[in-house]
């Protein structure tokens, strides 16, 4: 990328506000905190995921994974939020082409499986906690095992959750502005979108990892 | 190979910066390239552990799936999140929480072979 090229697609096209910055170019302010944040609850994800490591690798005992959680399924639900995140790109292009019904309509579907992916969680948990699986001791078809299973399966996936649930809020609330068409402006009127992509990959990242080293391993 | 990467490099640029046209096709294309990839990955790593089950292979069956995993994190990075159009000081910041899995590799292993 050279800075030729940029001025000249900037002045063939609109405006930007955001002067260029020797450490982070074109990033706006709102675009460094975000990554600032992201980076610092990448911190809590990787202590929780810290303390399963610990948990695990000292234990005497510990079921295998695949043989309690249902693999099938959330290998759907991963795919679902991979699905979510491409649909987010699109709705990010889509503000910056000023295409405020495409915008809409990506945001829709990023939302959507958002929501299915809670909707499988919530699903999961249910039949888990049903079978004996819960947050301080647990057993598996009448056996007692590590109770460290189920709190540290529960303290990851649901801190997770969390954030697919401030993901899907944080999405309305950007939906709802978007739909007055706040965001299909011109200029750096689409940031706040790219903002909100931002968490919202961040959040199908951790995911990646979580789907791995929980589930998987 | 530098040439096709810098077209793509040039044509992000454009498509970041508000261009119209090919930069956009471009970038659609390069979207749903990384968006295939993911899932291929993913297929990948559900039939890892189904052929490393054993108790002896759990060693390849971890690095395996750690290796599929970080791959498939540094895709979202680099592409979802537009890391690989960012100046170095964004990418160093988020490059921050990898020092949580330095520690834990480091902790496990000394847990390990204590």
């Amino acid at each position: 990328m050279t800075s030729g090229h940029v001025a000249a697609a900037d002045s063939a096209d609109h405006q930007t506000s955001v002067p260029e910055d020797p450490h982070f170019g074109k990033a706006t302010g709102g675009k460094v905190g975000m990554w600032i944040f992201i980076a610092q609850d990448g911190m809590s994800f990787g202590g929780l995921l810290f303390a399963y490591g610990i948990l695990r690798s000292s234990a005497v005992e510990w079921p295998v994974p695949s043989d309690i959680l249902g693999i099938p399924l959330t290998a759907v639900a991963t795919f679902l939020l991979i699905c979510s995140s491409l649909s987010m790109v699109f709705a990010v292009q889509a503000a910056e082409e000023r295409d405020q019904a495409g915008l809409v309509r990506w945001l829709i579907v990023t939302i959507l499986g958002g929501l299915t992916f809670l909707g499988i969680q919530a699903w999961e948990y249910t039949h888990l906690v049903h079978d004996g699986i819960g947050f301080a001791q647990g057993s598996w078809e009448g056996e007692p095992i590590n109770a460290l299973f189920g709190s540290t399966f529960y303290s990851v996936t649901g801190f997770h959750g969390m954030h697919v649930t401030a993901g899907v809020i944080y999405l309305s609330c950007i939906l709802r502005r978007a739909m007055q068409g706040k965001y299909t402006q011109g200029g750096d009127s689409s940031s706040p979108v790219e903002l909100v992509g931002l968490f919202w990959h961040f959040v199908d990242l951790v995911w990646i990892l979580v789907f791995t080293f929980v589930y998987l391993l | 190979m530098t040439d096709s990467t810098t077209t793509t490099d040039e044509n992000a640029a454009q498509a970041g910066h508000g261009g119209h046209g090919e930069g956009e096709q471009s970038m659609r294309g390069l979207y749903i390239t990384i968006f295939l990839t993911l899932g291929l990955l993913t297929v990948f790593e559900v039939y890892v552990p189904t052929v490393y089950s054993a108790a002896w292979s759990g060693t390849t069956k971890m690095l395996l799936l750690t290796f599929l995993a970080v791959t498939k994190a540094g895709l979202v990075a680099t592409f979802f999140m537009h890391l690989k159009w960012e100046k170095p000081w964004l990418r160093w910041i988020a490059l921050m929480p990898v020092y949580m899995g330095v520690a834990l590799i480091l902790i496990m292993l000394e847990t390990l072979y204590r």
